[in-house]
């Protein structure tokens, strides 16, 4: 499948919220300080067409912070697996944000698969949303090759002067786009203003750092003992901010929560960080990541290097969000600079 | 099943802690299924002294308080501070930046000799804690948490990380995006960011993290220029107390040496 | 969101039953353990299992026990956490949940027709013998095999009546040292490297197995490496915090390699250049 239709910009109040009256839609919200989040909508106009990227990428949805993944029953021996999910249009995805969902996907689908990911992804509706500009500067999707669509998605919208332009991918999309009168055949000038628009990108969105992509592996693989960790390891809090928003980490947790029966209860899959003293500490005391350098030097390596050879992927969309959360400033464009400008 | 009987007691607090269970609503009925309340002054006029569970609210303020908190750590198998004034000192602790004679004569003026006082303590300072819920006031769903934990007989982890954690998985803004000074940095998380849900700053009750990573927060504060007494001077508002808990680790480590 | 039955799940967890109990040091308690209708574990020796109590969590634990031995498998769990501690509250007839085998074991195939030199160390012969008793049950298909096992003290020993027979048997060499003896005890006392240079191999068609804490590795290996035992024919077994068994969940992760997938078996090959391992 692959079509494009338009819709005029003053029906888009209207699609969402006829969308939202046969489904949940969730869309980016802004809370103030040039601050997003994913939060249900109900119409068009509660949504921020021009958003940086979201507090939180959309993986909250798709790997929610807290799931309930198995009920037990102590005095029945019992165990049962659960699912939790939820049928639901996330619109508003930017680039970046889709390519992080695509990689979470390939880890949840890789085997062992991840039953309760995989059922969750197939309910969710994908519709994402062209950055006509540059966001900030805390991003690097460009060097990472996301600041256009990929695919990834059901539907696809781009911001025209009147209209938006929409690429439908899927058959999801299409049940989206048909069934509503409000979408018609994209015409050959919108075909050319999305041309423009792209060509215009291209020199709107130029590499952000120094080094090329295809580099970026082999100088992490480099730099294991750089200087560069010791001044991130003064620097560094530890909160982990950085991986709670990032749209590719995925590392949790699992604890039981017993009901106050004292009998029954629920175990609970919930978001963890690798950037936590307690990580990497097994029973016995010992702590293979102790200091706060070598953490953080850990999800650089999860993102440049590691993955490469797991997933055959970077795991940085380019999205910018660790550095924009980062109270100590630790910024990944700069890590990259740094680690680039030392001798080889 | 027999009930674990559990018993509330307050010390030097406002008693807001206790209010929370008083309405906590609908679970409340789950709890008292699974423990039978002897002693709770708000809620009811009968005393008892034999029960499993000692839940203390308050700090420890007064020689009366001495013995009465030891008189209960005797009795009770398992003992919970509850709240910031038990398990920190909270409020109460900026008694300890005056001197004790003249804040006595301060407070009680002319009936000052009928009242003993002594520097504000937490009531792990006096007798030992076997489980801290702490908040001003105590976030239930953590309260219900421990006692969980206590009637299961497992120990319970405060988290150790900071309220920014929860407050950003929270989606709020950051106050110091906004230009205001908050204590979540580092203060313990397990509230789930109740305070800054509600628009409010982190006022640091539930005590700071262990290991705060100093100079990545002096950084922070460098960056954002707001001076370290700034921080210093919120953090006592509920954290004074906590020179106790120095004070008592600088002795163990020189008994060390 | 709604919450429904999963057929198929990771987490679906198994009612392991215990068929038997040993309290075997102060820390160490032994598990014999069912899994419904008295199915086969189906392990290779230096795989473990995700143990759960409901309402306490999981863990993994190492089995103990040859894949020879049928219909039911042992653990033996130190007391060292709080699934742990909970875990020695339990006696027979109690239950456990049970997840797995998980994680890379030995591949006995490889060690077919070899000199095989096991050097254990404190917890680490609780994974450790369930390799011995598969050599000693298929005792034919291995040439030289020597069993090397360090303990603190003597009270720390596991398994005394198997070692004692295993003292005994002429088709093997086994040799226990400690670090402090006692007043009874009138074994070696001193630090398992000591052993390794005069046990008799032929290098080059050895595999060495090495299970124990990671101070154990570095001198361990050391030796091995002095004995010219090739690094491909080292194998080790690594301890992390684990949460989900299956590569996802990221607290085993030592560098590239998931411990609960990749390993926890290793050979010293792969490990070597690993900054996190050991």
């Amino acid at each position: 499948m692959d079509k494009y239709v338009v819709l005029k910009k003053s029906d888009f109040n209207g699609f969402i919220k006829s969308l939202s009256k046969t489904q949940k839609v969730m869309a980016p919200v802004a809370k103030g300080n040039n601050n997003y989040a994913f939060e249900e909508v109900s119409s068009g106009e509660e949504i921020s067409i021009s958003h940086i990227p979201t507090i939180l990428p959309p993986k909250k949805y798709f790997m929610p912070q807290r799931e309930t993944i198995l009920a037990f029953s102590k005095k029945e021996h019992e165990w049962k697996p659960i699912l939790e999910k939820e049928p639901l249009v996330v619109f508003g995805i930017h680039t970046c944000d889709l390519e992080g969902i695509q990689l979470l996907n390939k880890v949840f689908t890789t085997p062992p698969q991840d039953t309760n990911y995989i059922n969750r992804m197939n309910d969710i509706t994908t519709i994402g949303l062209e950055c006509n500009d540059y966001c900030d500067e805390y991003a690097s999707c460009c060097v990472m090759n996301n600041h256009l669509p990929n695919s990834g998605y059901d539907l696809f919208f781009t911001e025209l002067s009147n209209d938006f332009m929409v690429h439908i991918l899927t058959e999801k999309g299409e049940k989206i786009t048909g069934g509503t009168p409000l979408f018609s055949e994209a015409q050959s000038a919108h075909h050319k203003a999305l041309e423009q628009l792209r060509s215009k990108k291209k020199e709107l969105f130029k590499d952000e750092v120094v080094v090329q992509n295809n580099e970026l592996k082999e100088l992490f693989a480099r730099t294991v003992h750089s200087a560069v960790w010791e001044d991130i390891q003064n620097r560094c809090v530890a909160c982990g901010n950085c991986t709670n928003v990032c749209p590719t980490c995925y590392c949790f947790d699992i604890k039981d929560d017993i009901n106050l029966d004292l009998n029954t209860g629920v175990r609970i899959r919930s978001w963890d960080s690798c950037q936590n003293e307690t990580f990497a500490k097994v029973a016995g005391g010992e702590n293979f990541r102790e200091e706060r350098g070598s953490r953080q030097r850990h999800r650089y390596m999860r993102k440049f290097n590691y993955s490469i050879g797991k997933f055959n992927k970077y795991f940085c969309t380019g999205c910018g969000r660790c550095s924009r959360t980062c109270m100590a400033k630790i910024n990944l464009k700069e890590t990259i600079n740094s680690l680039a400008g030392e001798k080889k | 099943m027999k009930k674990t009987k559990v018993a509330f007691f307050d010390f030097s607090c406002c008693e807001g802690c206790q209010l929370q269970v008083a309405n906590m609503g609908e679970a409340l009925l789950d709890v008292l299924d699974l423990i039978e309340v002897v002693n709770f002054r708000e809620v009811m006029s009968e005393r008892s002294d034999d029960y499993d569970v000692a839940v203390v609210e308050g700090s420890i303020t007064s020689p009366h308080g001495v013995e009465r908190i030891k008189k209960i750590r005797s009795i009770a198998k398992v003992l919970i501070a509850y709240g910031s004034c038990a398990t920190i000192g909270g409020v109460n602790g900026m008694k300890n930046n005056f001197e004790l004679e003249d804040i006595r004569k301060y407070v009680y003026q002319d009936s000052a000799h009928h009242f003993h006082t002594i520097p504000t303590r937490a009531v792990h300072q006096v007798v030992p804690v076997d489980y801290f819920v702490h908040g001003c006031p105590v976030y239930i769903p953590e309260f219900v948490k421990v006692l969980k934990s206590a009637l299961s007989g497992l120990p319970y982890r405060v988290p150790d990380d900071a309220v920014c954690t929860e407050c950003k998985l929270n989606e709020n803004v950051c106050m110091y995006e906004k230009g205001i000074t908050c204590l979540g940095p580092i203060t313990r998380a397990g509230c789930n960011s109740w305070c800054v849900n509600n628009g409010n700053i982190c006022y640091g009750c539930r005590g700071m993290v262990t290991n705060p990573a100093q100079k990545g927060q002096k950084d922070i504060l460098d960056r954002y220029q707001i001076p370290m007494e700034w921080i210093e001077n919120k953090m006592n508002m509920y954290n004074k107390a906590r020179e106790n808990d120095l004070a008592e680790e600088k002795k163990n480590n020189e008994q060390k040496c | 969101m709604t919450q429904a039955l999963l057929t198929e799940s990771g987490y679906a967890t198994q009612t392991g039953k215990i068929l038997h109990t040993e309290q075997m040091t102060k820390l160490e308690k032994f598990f014999e353990i069912s899994l419904p209708g008295g199915k086969d574990l189906n392990h290779a020796p230096g795989q473990f299992v995700m143990v759960s109590i409901p309402g306490i969590g999981e863990a993994p634990i190492s089995v103990s026990s040859s894949p020879t031995k049928k219909a039911s498998f042992d653990l033996v769990v130190r007391n060292a956490g709080i699934l742990t501690g909970a875990m020695h509250n339990l006696e027979e007839g109690d239950t456990v949940g049970i997840r797995g085998p998980f994680g890379r074991g030995i591949d006995t195939n490889l060690l077919k027709g070899k000199d095989i030199l096991m050097v254990a160390g404190g917890c680490g012969f609780i994974p450790m013998r369930s390799l011995i008793n598969y050599v000693l049950d298929n005792r034919d298909n291995f040439n030289s095999v020597h069993v090397l096992l360090g303990c603190k003290t003597p009270a720390d020993r596991l398994f005394l009546h198997e070692t004692a027979n295993w003292e005994k048997r002429k088709d093997l060499d086994f040799q226990c040292t400690v670090d402090k003896g006692d007043a009874e005890w009138k074994g070696r006392v001193g630090l398992i490297t000591k052993l390794i240079p005069d046990v008799s191999i032929t290098p080059s068609s050895t595999y060495a197995v090495v299970i124990g804490p990671p101070i154990m590795y570095k001198f361990v290996i050391k030796e091995l490496l002095n004995k010219n035992i090739p690094d491909n024919q080292i194998i080790l077994s690594l301890e992390r915090h684990m949460k989900c068994g299956v590569g996802k969940c990221g607290h085993c992760q030592i560098n590239q390699k998931y411990c609960c997938q990749d390993g926890p078996v290793f050979t010293y090959d792969e490990l070597k250049e690993l900054n996190e391992a050991i």
